[in-house]
């Protein structure tokens, strides 16, 4: 292959990881846009998703060793794993968005950012308690078809994550933009106490931010399982933290901004491995994130620096 | 005074402590404790404990470390391990086999000092193999982990404190991954070994836990001493600011971007200690020791022991550290036991161990849920004031006078003290302040009135540097002042209050007043630890003169010196907030709308304070609603509307101005 050829695969799988990250940078960005916190609990609430997609898939009798699906039993089978298991991921969030960051909310200085780092640690060890420190096969019920582009390949795994990525965040942006919910949204990301003024529960606007950051996390969840073909406890924080440099590239609270940041990390990722070394991927993609907040902290779409008030 | 009624009440030691000061007191502590710390290891048997005590004292030190950070300065350091692994790893390759240079003459140095040795290697040539002195290397680390500190602080530190969480945590990432794969300085995921133990004057520490422990009770000693001194100074002062309220710690002089980064670079410099000193003990470095669970739980020792809290951080580093190192495995132990008597396979398996990262997120969460402060927290509770003290009759200060300002009343200068040109400041469409232009001369006071929204605070944050302006200048005698940051402002006497106060509210009454003192003051780092004679007689001077600030409120702040300002009431709150403004000294005092939520009387009293610092030569403009008092005080009023300055002139002129009727009531329609 050429080196041409060999550029041209890893965009092809760096749009795909992007597509990944890009789900899970949404619930950063969401929950950050709404209440200026960076939630560290995400990272675990999305490796929490990996192991609540295995319960859904082996429960469904879909184990490690089951052959892959076709036709009309693959997508029905896509169609029913995929919300359950964002519903799990979206309860989840709810549930610490309830139990312990409403009762911090508002309160100044590192204590909310602080609680979110308990929050994942405590979520990190239940995985560990319940389903042990191995890593666990993830089933591979999505065939390996492959398709030539020139000598690069396609895979249908690939295809299939950005279509449903981009119907994800076709639906997001619909609910943000459209319905009233979406203007409730907005309105609290504003300015929370003239929107409460104004009659919007904010309460409940939080609550469902929450929910909607989380399931799309649940989804990023799948995509990471029928992707690599495992999980394991330890997965939330090396793709968390390169989630969240995709916000902070496309502008923390911007949520087309995360989506293009994330493609833009997977392509490093991607790219970078195959010039530099995998092993250096992190070095790279955390030295981009430090360069981006010193040069460009409003990240490279923001409009605004975000400033303490 | 309440009576005491236990049976050790009247003993004539409990008196002798009662009298004692505070001083004396942490005295008779420091003693006690080292004395217990000095008898540990001969009390205790075996090697066991005291070789988890030294480790325990590890902990400790990166504790007080973080604390600086996170505690006094409130700078959330995710990845505090990274420093403490660059400290290890530092030590570790300069006194370990690790690097393999050839041998030049440039090493000739070192050789003389016995800090190198030439080894020859087969084949022919020599390397060389670095032994660097312990105690060189902990200088030497620290110095480096304070570099890294500065390299990564400074272009983070100005972004607001979510950034630095984000960036120390990918810093706290990118270090291991490299201690992992750089093979050449770090031996990769197998660590370094063989690293060379400390010796001093000829005596090897050896593999031995007894010397360990005494270094480590050493450094916990110093890193105490040193928190404390830092805690109780200017630089500690100006962190806790920077903690409670950034944007008025620039307010009131405290360059925020220099006292952060020196909080940060303090920290990394003592995790640069302890990582030397860490892997001096095991005399190995493997990737595992340094990842970002190390960080969080020197941060839960924080957490736990209260941010802030020096006695707090010790407490719970000591308590997590015997937590980790005995207590979960003596209970693992012991539940085995248990398991094979009663021949349970569970209980024989269980591993507590594993449940530490479990017990660190409980105890962020739950300390984070109820009890923010922490077991032991910084701050003190002061008791209450009596009845009789509350209630007792407002009085003034025998006389309205200041030390060092006295009424210029000879000489006017013929510029005006200071000067506005051509201000202009848009948000948005919004024109806060229009072309405005405005003279101020020394001594007058100047009050600046117009409907909500008209400008006025802009035109205060325009002045002190906290928003930036789009066009025009602001010169304070002659000198141009804007574009300057709000702390240089402050330097050049000008001195503000907030419309909606902006103390630091877990800071006392004379505690805030000192924070305005800061820009006064001189005291750096190592005054601050070291106190010598001028540092003691600074701060002396300092108290002294916060004092004579607050008499001039009479009794009202005085008997709450050392009361956290949370707690006072908001008319109290706003006498300290002007009591602080004042304590800068300035030559131009900005105040926005001092008298809002307080009584006819308390404005009557606040207003004969603002006369009588303009009668000591304080130059004043005033931002007040009641237009009563306003026209009462001022010499000169100016309007407002719309960012535009629509009248200007005394008081008695400007209260018939058309122009100003119609902006506070509408256009009058005419009567045709």
């Amino acid at each position: 292959m050429s080196v041409a050829e060999i550029l041209l695969q890893q965009v092809v799988n760096g749009l795909a990881l992007g597509m990944m990250y890009a789900l899970l940078a949404l619930g950063f960005t969401m929950v950050y846009g709404i209440i200026e916190l960076i939630n560290f609990a995400h990272f675990s609430v999305f490796m929490t998703g990996t192991f609540f997609g295995l319960t859904v898939l082996h429960l469904m009798g879909f184990t490690g060793s089951s052959a892959s699906l076709t036709g009309l039993p693959l997508v029905g089978m896509l169609l029913l794993v995929f919300p359950v298991t964002m519903a799990l991921t979206g309860g989840l969030g709810v549930l610490i968005e309830r139990v312990c960051l409403r009762p911090v909310r508002g309160v100044s200085g590192t204590a909310p950012m602080i609680t979110t780092i308990g929050v994942a640690f405590i979520l990190i060890n239940i995985v560990l308690m319940i389903w042990g420190p191995q890593s666990k096969p993830f089933p591979k019920i999505i065939p390996d078809r492959r398709w030539a582009i020139g000598q690069a390949e396609i895979s249908l795994a690939q295809i299939f994550l950005a279509v449903a990525g981009i119907s994800l965040m076709l639906v997001l942006n619909f609910l943000v933009k459209r319905t009233a919910l979406g203007k409730a949204m907005r309105a609290t990301a504003q300015d929370m106490d003239a929107a409460k003024m104004m009659g919007v529960d904010i309460d409940r606007v939080i609550l469902l931010t929450f929910f909607l950051g989380s399931a799309l996390a649940g989804a990023g969840s799948l995509f990471f399982g029928f992707y690599y073909g495992f999980t394991a406890f330890y997965i939330g924080y090396q793709t968390g933290l390169r989630a969240f440099t995709s916000a902070v590239l496309g502008g923390i609270g911007n949520i087309p901004g995360a989506v293009a940041g994330a493609v833009i990390i997977g392509l490093i990722q991607a790219l970078g491995g195959q010039l530099l070394g995998v092993k250096w991927t992190d070095v790279i993609i955390f030295s981009i994130l430090i360069t981006v907040m010193v040069f460009r902290p409003a990240g490279l779409f923001g409009t605004q620096t975000p400033q303490k008030a | 005074m309440k009576t005491l009624t236990t049976w050790w009440g009247e003993a004539p030691w409990v008196i002798r402590w009662q009298r004692m000061s505070l001083v004396r007191r942490r005295q008779v502590w420091a003693v006690v404790l080292l004395g217990v710390g000095l008898a540990f290891p001969f009390v205790v048997t075996g090697g066991g404990h005291v070789d988890a005590a030294a480790n325990a004292y590890t902990w400790v030190v990166l504790a007080l470390g973080l604390n600086i950070v996170v505690g006094f300065a409130g700078l959330l350091d995710l990845g505090y391990a990274a420093f403490f692994a660059i400290g290890a790893y530092g030590y570790g390759a300069a006194a370990s086999g690790q690097l393999k240079i050839p041998w030049s003459d440039v090493w000739t140095p070192l050789l003389w000092l016995g800090q190198v040795r030439r080894v020859p290697i087969e084949g022919g040539g020599e390397l060389v193999q670095l032994q660097i002195s312990f105690w060189a290397m902990l200088v030497v680390g620290a110095m480096v982990c304070a570099l890294f500190g500065v390299l990564f602080g400074a272009p983070t530190l100005r972004l607001r404190g979510d950034y630095l969480a984000i960036v120390t945590l990918g810093f706290g990432e990118i270090v291991p991954v490299v201690a992992r794969n750089w093979d050449w300085f770090t031996n990769g995921a197998q660590g370094l070994g063989g690293v060379q133990t400390p010796k001093l004057f000829g005596f090897d520490f050896g593999f031995s836990p007894f010397p360990y422990y005494f270094l480590g009770l050493g450094m916990v000693a110093v890193a105490v001493f040193v928190s404390f001194r830092l805690q109780e100074s200017r630089v500690g002062r100006a962190w806790m600011a920077i903690r409670e309220d950034e944007l008025a710690a620039g307010a009131m002089g405290v360059n925020h971007v220099h006292y952060k980064l020196l909080a940060f670079a303090m920290g990394a410099a003592i995790a640069g200690i302890g990582g030397t000193f860490h892997v001096a003990k095991l005399t190995t470095a493997t990737p595992e020791m340094f990842q970002f669970p190390v960080s969080v739980m020197i941060l839960v020792m924080v957490v736990l022991g209260g941010m802030g809290s020096v006695r707090g951080v010790v407490l719970a580093a000591l308590i997590l550290a015997f937590l980790q190192s005995v207590v979960l495995q003596e209970l693992t132990l012991w539940v085995n036991a248990l398991g094979r008597a009663v021949g349970s396979p569970f209980l024989q398996r269980l591993q507590f161990i594993t449940a530490l990262e479990l017990i660190f997120g409980l105890i962020l969460v739950l300390m984070m849920l109820f009890r923010r402060e922490g077991l032991w927290p910084a701050v003190r509770r002061v008791a209450a004031l009596s009845r009789e003290q509350q209630s007792a009759l407002p009085s003034r200060g025998a006389a309205i006078e200041l030390s060092w300002a006295s009424p210029k009343s000879v000489v006017v200068p013929a510029r005006p003290l200071l000067e506005i040109e051509g201000l202009t400041k848009r948000f948005g469409g919004v024109a806060a302040a229009d072309n405005t232009t405005l003279a101020v001369h020394a001594g007058e006071l100047v009050s600046v009135i117009g409907p909500n929204g008209s400008g006025k605070t802009t035109l205060f944050n325009l002045i002190t540097g906290l928003t930036s302006r789009d066009a025009g200048t602001i010169r304070l005698e002659g000198q141009e002042i804007s574009g300057l940051p709000a702390h240089e402002i402050v330097q050049r006497g000008v001195a503000r209050t907030f419309q909606n106060i902006r103390l630091f509210n877990n800071l006392s009454v004379l505690e805030n007043l000192l924070v305005g003192e800061h820009a006064r003051l001189r005291a750096g780092p190592l005054g601050a630890i070291f106190r010598p004679p001028s540092v003691r007689e600074e701060e002396r001077r300092a108290v002294e003169s916060a004092l004579e600030v607050l008499g001039l409120f009479g009794n009202r702040l005085i008997p709450r010196l050392d009361h956290p300002v949370y707690g006072l009431s908001y008319a109290n709150r706003r006498r300290t907030e002007i009591a602080r403004a004042i304590v800068t000294r300035p030559k131009l005092l900005l105040l926005d709308e001092p008298a809002a939520g307080m009584n006819p009387a308390e404005t009557l009293e606040l207003m004969d304070l603002v006369k009588a610092l303009r009668g000591l030569g304080i130059t004043i403009i005033l931002i007040e609603h009641k237009l009563d008092v306003v026209m009462d005080v001022s010499d000169r009023v100016v309007v407002l509307d719309h960012g535009v300055k629509i009248a200007e002139g005394k008081p008695v002129q400007v209260r018939n101005d058309e122009k100003v009727i119609e902006a506070y009531l509408g256009r009058r329609r005419r009567v045709a």
